[in-house]
Formats: structure tokens, sequence, C-alpha cells
């Protein structure tokens, strides 16, 4: 909503115009990459390690920090309001924490639907046989981020019922595209001397993918998983209006009962949710990134 | 009652909320539009404004729609204020990373040449450079636009305009046999909204970027 409503594809052309020049470094390199590949997918915590040196202290910092201080001024603030029986029935018996884990759970298990859904679908769809059917793939992406988050998660919920079921499927639905937009568009960018190359010195079509294309294409997965993340954290709070439970609940009964500190509370926490998920998972993003592919930045 | 008989009966309703919805959005991204460029205008230049700038609205992006609109209600109250506020707040971002990005992709070359033939400064920003970032910062308005659609039919849910009116309406009477009609006539206004503006934006292209760099 972010904006996570919004999606995927508005990220798409600031991605577009910078992600491809840093992930096609020179041609050299591209090479040394692939080669070297196996040797890091087997080692791991050297690349981690360099990664650490590579992002700088406040970066580590400044985000987390900053979520503590405001989180503690919001509690702060929460504890010393003065809250009426409905402000209560929002709040207490733990309502808060529960709300707060069923957001987690949401996103967590939508994430995990939408990349076993997208990647090896968007690896299927770049493959020879079915290369006829991308454009199609991608002009249906394109069609679905015009679809609103909210109508979509209401009107699986008319047809499924209530339920976090229903959001999760609707999550799902809208958070595929993104992702398999960015897979199809990192396999695609490419270099195809590569794949040529590789194929030259004898590899397997399998080889070829798992050695040399999904490793080049790793920084564009990555987005697109921070993308699926922080999206999927911007639709949990829609989950609410289809009894799907989350933040938006407390959103939600917030403004329905005008009960302000209610209100604020789930807003700063769904705000604080958000920001935590990006920043680890960019995080995530820089860690993993292949060896091969650190452009020194 | 079948879909096309309740949209054939609710006409009126639905065209009143249609064009606010489109309205909102267009409005909120005309301001969007020009305080978008005028952020990228302003910290293109400076390394550390630019990102600056970049960060600060992709932090804005990460926030969901719902919790910012929560956080705006105490604030400007209900209806339209949180509404609009909202829209171009989210309306804004993409349009200030696309228009640093475009400002600073122009080739210096072209700059420096503009300088030689004695160009003012504001000539060369509105003769050269931001005619050459345009098609970048159109794209970041048709982005904006998209997502903007989504968002304001959550604004609805805060007493906002338009076609959210529709989805919410469909929700709160969950079970009913209009309450189908209700969300999909919502959600498909909305969709068909999104893809014509998205039309009115390609001709705008056609029309507006200059001949010598279209590709």
């Amino acid at each position: 909503m972010t904006a996570g409503d919004g999606g995927g594809a508005r990220r798409e052309p600031p991605r577009g115009g910078e992600r491809p020049a840093r992930a096609m470094p020179e041609d050299d390199e591209e090479v040394a990459a692939a080669d070297r590949e196996p040797a890091s997918d087997e080692t791991p915590t050297p690349s981690a390690a360099r990664g650490e040196r590579r992002i700088s202290w406040q970066k580590w910092t400044f985000m987390p920090s900053f979520l503590v201080l405001a989180l503690l001024a919001t509690w702060l603030w929460f504890r010393g309001a003065r809250l009426d029986s409905i402000a209560h029935q929002a709040v207490d018996n733990g309502k808060v924490g529960l709300a707060l884990r069923q957001h987690i759970g949401l996103t967590a298990v939508s994430t995990f639907f939408v990349l076993v859904i997208a990647i090896p679908l968007g690896i299927a769809l770049t493959r020879a046989r079915l290369r006829r059917l991308t454009p199609f793939a991608m002009a249906v992406a394109n069609l679905g981020q015009a679809v609103p988050a909210l109508g979509l998660l209401v009107l699986l919920v008319v047809w499924l019922g209530i339920g976090a079921r229903s959001a999760i499927t609707g999550m799902v639905i809208y958070a595929v595209l993104p992702v398999l937009a960015n897979t199809i568009a990192g396999l695609r960018g490419i270099d195809p001397t590569l794949t040529e190359a590789a194929r030259g010195i004898g590899m397997s079509p399998m080889g070829v993918l798992g050695r040399v294309e999904l490793p080049l294409a790793v920084p564009l997965i990555l987005a697109g998983v921070r993308t699926a993340l922080v999206l999927n954290v911007g639709t949990a709070t829609l989950a609410t209006f289809g009894g799907g439970g989350g933040l938006g609940d407390l959103i939600s009964a917030g403004i329905i009962t005008q009960r302000m500190p209610v209100l604020i509370l789930g807003s700063v926490l769904t705000v604080a949710l958000a920001l935590l998920v990006e920043w680890l998972a960019s995080l995530a993003e820089l860690l993993l990134r292949p060896r091969g592919l650190e452009v020194a930045a | 009652m079948s879909f096309w008989e309740y949209v054939g009966s609710r006409h009126t309703q639905l065209l009143t909320d249609t064009y606010q919805h489109a309205s909102a959005v267009f409005q909120c991204m005309v301001i969007a539009t020009v305080l978008g460029v005028a952020v990228g205008v302003a910290t293109y230049r400076t390394e550390w404004a630019g990102a600056l700038a970049t960060t600060a609205t992709a932090t804005i992006l990460t926030i969901p729609s719902l919790a910012l609109i929560g956080l705006l209600i105490p604030i400007v109250g209900l209806g339209v204020a949180p509404t609009v506020i909202a829209l171009t707040l989210y309306g804004l971002l993409p349009v200030v990373r696309n228009a640093i990005v475009g400002l600073r992709g122009v080739d210096p070359a072209l700059v420096d040449a503009a300088k030689g033939i004695g160009m003012s400064r504001a000539a060369r920003l509105f003769r050269v450079e931001l005619p050459l970032a345009w098609p970048p910062i159109l794209t970041g308005i048709r982005v904006s636009t998209q997502m903007l659609m989504g968002i304001a039919a959550i604004a609805a849910f805060a007493s906002g305009p338009g076609l959210g009116n529709e989805i919410f309406r469909g929700i709160a009477s969950l079970g009913s046999a209009n309450s189908l009609n209700q969300v999909l006539s919502g959600t498909l206004g909305i969709a068909v909204l999104a893809l014509l503006f998205d039309a009115a934006y390609v001709l705008i292209g056609r029309l507006t970027i200059p001949r010598g760099i279209r590709a």
C-alpha cells in the first residue's frame, strides 16, 4: 500500500532506470561472477562478512534507533492517554499483541506464497518454449496493477467468505504481479552472450539456469522479494475489512468509534512494522547479493 | 439483480462517484507533479540533497496508506482533507525520484552548449534540462496516478470522496443481494479509470515529448 496498495509497478521505472546499470557491470566482471558463483553459493559467510563491512554504520543504526524512539514515545503517550471503556475494549486483553501477531502472520504467509508462485513462474516464462507468452504475462501484470487492492480483497471476501484465508489470497494475487515482472525483467536483462558462452562450454540448460542466469538475476529477484514484503505489510492492513485481523483492526476500530488513542496506536505500530520490514529487506538485499556482482560502491 | 441491471439503476450515483474519484486523483496529481518537479529541481544538483529527497520519499512510500490516513485524521479530521494530503504525498514520490534521475541523466555537454550560446540558468532549466527529463517524469506521473487510484479507494474509509464508497457500501451490506454488485462496480470502475488515465498519459507523451528525443 503503500503505498502498499499501489504496488510494484509504481516502483518499476525508477528501478528500471537504476537497477540494470547496477546489475550489469563490465562484461568481464560478469563472466568472473558466473565462474565464481558456485563457490559463493557454498560459502555464503564470507560474502555476508564482506557485506557487513559494505553497509555503513549509519544504515545499521539509524532506522532501528528511530523506530525505538518513535515506539517509546508512542507508548509513553499512550500510557498517559485517558481511555474510556470503548477504547479499553479495543486494546485490552492483549488485543494489540494479537493484531500485531496476525499482521506479521498475514505478511509472512502471503509473501511465502508470492515467492513460491512468482519466481518459478518467472523462470518458466523466460524459457525458450514459453518465451512467446512473456509479453502476454507482462500485459496481464500491468493490467492487474490497475485493480485496486481494496476492491480485490473485498471481492474475494464476497466470494470466499470472511476470514484470513480470503485476505491472504487477495494479498498473494496482488503481490505476485510485481514480483513476477521483476523476475522476468531480471532474467531477460542478462547479456545473451553470457548464456551463450555457458552453453558453449557445454553446460546443460539446467546448469545455465542455475549457475549463470539465476545468480545474475539475484539482485532483481531480491528487489522483488522486498517489493512483495513491503506491499504485503501494507495490504495486510486491509484484511480487517474482510475479517482477516491484523493491525488494520485497531485503525478501523479507532476511526469507527472515533477513539483517537486507538487510531494512533494502530497507525504508529503499522508504520513502524512497515519501516522495520523495509529495513530488514534492504539489509538482506545487500547481504545476499552474489559476491561477483558487488559493484564498488 | 444482475450486475448490469444494478449499474443501470444506480448510474447517477456511480457516475458521481466516478467523477469525484477521477477529479480527486487528477487534482492531487497536478499538485504532486508541481511539487515533485520543484523538489527534483531543487535537489538534483547536490549529491546529498538528492539522496535525502529520494530516501525520504521512498520511506513515505513504505508507509501503508491506511496507517498514514489514520495518522492524519487526528490532525486534520475526516473527509476531504486527509484524502487530499495522503494522495498528494504518495503522488509526490515517484515524481520526485524520476525527476532527479531524469535531470541527472541530461548530458552535461548539452547543458554546457546551452550555457555557451548564452542561455541563462532559468532558460537552461526550462528549455533544455526539463524537456529532456520530461519522459522519465511523465513515467513517474503515470505510476503515481495508478497508485493513487487504489489509495483513493482506501481514503473513502476516512469519509473521502469517490468509488471507494461503493466498495465500503458493499462491505457494510455483506451478504445482501447487492453487496457483490456494489463491490464489483466500485472495483471495476477504479480499474477502468486507471486504464483511461494511462491511455491519456500515452497520448500526452506523444504530444509533449520533444520530437528530437522520442524513442
